[in-house]
């Protein structure tokens, strides 16, 4: 089983690590490029397996990541 | 020019969504830290949407020319408050850049809002915006060069306005 997990935000922006390593990054894109302030909840909420990012059509059509 | 419709994303009632637009050679284009999709930032009861996108762009791209609401829609189940933000060719960077093309501006009906409105006809009424300050407010027009404005008259001037 592949312990990598993927978060990718709606602009495009996508991180790749362990769960630590997401809420990290995540709370650190929010609050630079959105103004957000989101929770640990909130950011695991929307976390998937790395595996299932790579079968869904939706991520793959968001592959190129911005410059962030 | 489209986002992810699926992951991560602002949820707040009332949101800022910035294009930021400069000038290349003789040519207007779109950039940011999202590339061509607008940027999207959360707005909280208390801040003040300009405050925040200025502060945002300072932090993110750089110091920008000019920051001006443009429109303002409902969309998203939020209120979304349109920002055209002019920075200067040396901000870009390694930013993903795209010229701006022209569109059909997305127009009410007479007792109601526009069913859609693409973002290419947000950019499209914010330049029009553009050009009216250009000419009808000093401020604005002290801070774009020459070719910034030759450029702007092109687009039918326009003042702020609802979209839907």
């Amino acid at each position: 089983m592949n312990e990598n997990r993927v978060l990718r935000c709606a602009c495009g922006w996508e991180t790749t690590g362990t769960l630590d390593e997401l809420v990290i990054a995540a709370l650190d894109h929010g609050r630079r490029i959105h103004n957000m302030e989101p929770t640990r909840d909130q950011v695991l909420a929307m976390v998937v397996d790395d595996a299932a990012a790579d079968d869904d059509p939706v991520y793959e059509a968001a592959a190129a990541p911005p410059g962030d | 020019m489209t986002r992810t419709p699926a992951g991560w994303d602002v949820e707040s009632p009332v949101q800022a969504e910035v294009f930021v637009v400069w000038l290349r050679d003789d040519h207007l284009e779109l950039t940011g830290p999202c590339g061509a999709a607008p940027w999207i930032l959360e707005l909280g009861a208390t801040d003040h949407p300009v405050a925040v996108v200025d502060r945002i762009v300072r932090d993110v791209v750089g110091t920008p020319l000019l920051v001006h609401s443009t429109s303002w829609r409902r969309d998203r189940d939020a209120v979304i408050l349109s920002f055209v933000v002019v920075i200067d060719e040396a901000l870009v960077g390694g930013m993903e850049s795209v010229p701006i093309g022209r569109a059909e501006l997305a127009r009410s009906e007479a007792t109601a809002a526009p069913r859609d409105i693409a973002d290419t006809q947000v950019v499209e009424h914010g330049l029009r915006h553009m050009a009216w300050l250009a000419v009808d407010d000093a401020v604005v027009a002290g801070a774009l060069s020459p070719r910034w404005k030759e450029i702007l008259a092109g687009y039918v001037p326009e003042p702020f306005r609802n979209l839907g």
